[in-house]
């Protein structure tokens, strides 16, 4: 019979292909996640002689020196933490009130166009803001708001001093339109994820509009948007171009919103083409394996947090 | 008349779960079998179990035996994916291989398989075995998701069909299909007979005695009753096949 | 019953237009720099859009004209190198998270997918240069594209994972059913299903990539000629952009400009045409 010919004939082809290409995959994939593991790796070469030197205490020593070799990374965390903040501060409530005006007022249509113009903004190269930052941004700011401020908030810590323009604060208001994007989709995704009947349910019991975004909406969606803003600090503390070309550079630790300062991540760009020095390049690299740490810490946290909300049952939106 | 597909005292699992108890049953050549059954009964997994469908699900697992042309098809040599190329099989949904052209989706089991031969004739071959030809002779490098979603169901017959399977098994082949689709399927199961053995899982009664020569009922994973149509649907010999085929539940 | 009654107080009235008022005006403030950024990069860098941009090396100071020819091909190969090394890893990664999900390794590679797309990009020049220029002794393209592969990698994993985890599973059951092996209906069917929708994740992660400064920096570095070899350090826009910003010459802030609106042109571009094919996909669903 034709059939049973058939079968015969191909049951020696036994030998399958499936189990090696599976074994395959799986090689690359455990090749891709000993990346993170040579990451640290190497940057722990690198960073040696700075870690046997000052061990631990390098992080809250603040001087920086590197004409007579001495290093300490405080003024850098302390800038990268304050950057990040404040730029943190500024973009929330914009983000924030883009994702509930694009989830729950802006029709279909506007929703896509409104939608699809703020991802641009995260496709913009960060040399590119640092270039429009540096030559628009700061000289303006030093000019109109930051005399404005310094005239009328100096009680509030930080708002004092004098307006350099580069600084900062014109280092976080590029900060945080770079990571409005980042903030805005997710949190996009966490209000979406609120079943649509909960909104309904606001509304059957008399609800405003506005009511019903509060009551159904945000009320809901507390530690997602926690997760999207965590995940927004994640993205600003390792920003670099866009800093590095605001901050100012100063080494020191900044003692007012409107003085230079220098992040971990400007310091590196700034200093590690020209470092030669051994332990110069180790304490470079000592900050980058404290930025990759922090970074580390802040996106596990936040992706957790998010991938719990926004997606419980693991499939994508 | 000798069987081409036979199966014997087949029981399949999902983890604990007994879907197919101890199910004998023996299908003649070149002839039409309809499973019927109410949901859950084990008729759509007692199908995948003659291809070897089922065990592509986790933790699923079959004992016993199937035979086709009197050789096992569960012998330990085999490679299932080999012995699916001589079963054929449609789903319930209609499932054309997006991102591919009409022509590409209908050969594409033959491209993938090893034989590259005469391509063009073995689609309008199997093309026209599906009563597909007329209407897509034209637009053969469409993409096949722009089809109606019955003629999506006969590209599908002709993807099977272009691998000249002696069996062709089909899981609930219409419930997804409007009336018209639907009567165009059936007619098509009924000339396809005549060349295929048909085994056809349908969960609508009035569809199984229009095309099928022999019918099988399931309940609870067991086969209660296996006979000719015409005898299981005007004299069934079992109280429960009787209940059931008059509507009284399911 | 008093029509009265179905009327909600003035104050709630008013809060409610406030609030919706307020969300729209929040919307409209992060489009500013948007809109801001974009009018002034073309409005500086276009005048000095020409044939010479594309086609000379930069002049040296005081001279004028000249263009960076050297950094768009410099670019080019750069990200043309990386795509290499990073789009096949990235899509086989992602083929390993979407088909064989069910394995327990597939959840740690894809935290570990996550965390290196976390990891920040100037981090990853310090890794490059440690892995790459020190053993070889000099700066390099090989060790920038390396750095952007590593980039590219976690991104185009993502989306090829979740793209295949669109494809319904009865396609693969299809494939499996007509007697083809699995990996084939991996490899010839679900991944063509996904044929689109990869390439845009791809296309839009290589338009990203294009633009990353921080992790060249210290590895690519930087040129004033063609570039010849991966084995030596070349020219890349965004660099050019950021070392020409800073110089004190008009002639090469010129340059930066025409610079910014080349890259941030590519990126526009690659975006709107992806955001069209997308949709034009999703209408004729």
């Amino acid at each position: 019979m034709k059939a049973m010919t058939e079968v015969n004939s191909v049951g020696s082809a036994r030998k399958s292909f499936d189990p090696i290409f599976e074994r395959g995959l799986k090689f690359v994939a455990i090749l891709v996640m000993s990346l993170l593991i040579l990451i640290i790796f190497f940057l722990y070469q690198l960073a040696a002689p700075a870690i046997h030197e000052y061990g631990w205490g390098f992080m809250f020593k603040s001087d920086w020196n590197p004409a007579k070799l001495i290093f300490g990374a405080y003024p850098f965390i302390h800038g990268t933490l304050i950057t990040s903040l404040f730029a943190l501060a500024l973009s929330v409530p914009v983000s924030i009130g883009t994702a509930l005006f694009l989830t729950e007022i802006a029709s279909r249509q506007v929703a896509a166009v409104i939608g699809f113009l703020v991802e641009l903004l995260a496709a913009i190269p960060s040399v590119v803001y640092g270039l429009w930052g540096l030559t628009v941004l700061a000289p303006r700011v030093r000019v109109t708001v930051q005399p404005w401020l310094s005239e009328h908030l100096s009680f509030i810590p930080g708002f004092s001093g004098m307006p350099y323009g580069v600084g900062v604060f014109s280092a976080s208001i590029v900060l945080a339109i770079m990571i409005t994007p980042t903030i805005t989709s997710i949190a996009r995704e966490v209000f979406r994820a609120v079943p649509h009947a909960q909104r309904e349910a606001a509304l059957a019991i008399g609800a405003t509009h506005s009511e019903m975004i509060w009551l159904s909406v945000v009320r809901v969606s507390w530690s997602g948007v926690f997760g999207a803003v965590v995940l927004g600090l994640g993205r600003a503390l390792g920003e670099t171009m866009a800093v590095t070309m605001l901050i100012g550079n100063r080494n020191e630790v900044a003692n007012s919103l409107f003085s230079p300062a220098q992040t971990m991540a400007s310091l590196i760009a700034n200093e590690y083409p020209e470092a030669t020095n051994p332990l110069h390049i180790g304490a470079l690299a000592y900050i980058g394996l404290i930025l990759f740490g922090i970074s580390f810490i802040v996106q596990g946290l936040a992706r957790r947090i998010v991938n719990r909300v926004a997606n419980p049952s693991g499939g994508g939106a | 008349m000798k069987p081409i597909v036979e199966a014997k005292n087949l029981n399949a699992y999902f983890e604990n779960f007994h879907a197919v108890k101890n199910v004998s049953l023996a299908v003649p050549e070149k002839s039409l079998v309809a499973l019927i059954g109410p949901s859950g009964c084990g008729k759509s997994t007692f199908l995948r179990c003659l291809n070897r469908m089922h065990e592509e699900i986790p933790k699923a697992r079959v004992e016993g035996e199937v035979l086709l042309g009197g050789s096992s098809i569960y012998d330990r040599k085999l490679d299932p994916v080999a012995v699916r190329r001589s079963i054929g099989m449609v789903f319930q949904k209609p499932n054309p291989f997006p991102g591919m052209s009409i022509f590409e989706n209908v050969v594409v089991g033959l491209k993938l398989t090893g034989s590259r031969d005469r391509m063009d004739q073995v689609a309008e071959e199997a093309l026209k075995g599906a009563a597909l030809w007329e209407e897509v002779k034209d637009k053969l490098k469409k993409p096949g998701t722009s089809l109606s979603g019955g003629q999506q169901q006969r590209l599908c017959i002709a993807r099977a069909l272009a691998m000249k399977p002696p069996v062709l098994l089909m899981d609930e082949p219409t419930s997804a299909l409007d009336p018209i689709s639907t009567a165009k399927v059936e007619e098509l199961m009924i000339s396809l007979k005549k060349s295929v053995t048909l085994i056809v899982v349908t969960h609508n009664m009035q569809q199984a005695a229009r095309v099928s020569d022999r019918t099988a009922f399931f309940l609870m994973g067991e086969l209660v009753e296996y006979d000719e149509s015409s005898t299981l649907f005007t004299v069934p010999k079992d109280a429960k096949t009787e209940q059931y085929i008059t509507g009284r539940f399911g | 019953m008093n029509p009265a009654d179905f009327q909600i107080s003035i104050a709630r009235r008013l809060k409610n237009r406030f609030v919706i008022l307020l969300l729209i005006a929040l919307a409209c403030v992060a489009l500013i720099p948007l809109i801001h950024v974009l009018h002034y990069v073309y409005a500086q860098g276009l005048p000095h859009w020409n044939l010479n941009f594309f086609t000379e090396l930069p002049k040296p100071v005081g001279e004028s004209g000249g263009g960076l020819g050297n950094a768009v091909v410099g670019s080019f190969f750069l990200v043309l190198v990386a795509a290499i090394v990073g789009v096949p890893v990235g899509i086989l990664v992602g083929i390993f998270l979407s088909e064989y999900s069910r394995s327990a390794l597939a959840g740690w590679v894809r935290t570990s997918i996550e965390l290196l797309s976390g990891v920040p990009s100037i981090v990853l020049g310090i890794f490059a240069y440690s892995a790459i220029v020190v053993p070889i002794g000099h700066f390099s393209m090989l060790a920038g594209s390396f750095a952007l592969a590593v980039i590219l990698l976690p991104v185009v994993a993502k989306t090829t994972e979740e793209v295949l985890k669109l494809i319904p599973s009865h396609i693969r059951e299809a494939g499996l059913a007509l007697g083809i092996p699995r990996w084939k209906v991996t490899l010839r069917i679900v991944l063509i299903a996904a044929r689109s929708g990869i390439t845009t994740g791809v296309a839009l992660a290589l338009a990203r990539v294009a633009g990353e400064t921080a992790p060249l920096l210290f590895t690519a570095l930087s040129s004033q000629h063609w570039p010849r070899s991966l084995l030596e350090p070349a020219a890349s826009l965004p660099v050019q952009i950021y070392s020409f910003a800073l110089a004190p010459f008009e002639e090469w802030n010129h340059l930066a400009w025409a610079a910014a609106s080349v890259l941030v042109s590519l990126t526009l571009v690659t975006n709107l045409i992806m955001k069209w094919a997308t949709r034009s996909r999703g209408e004729s669903r």
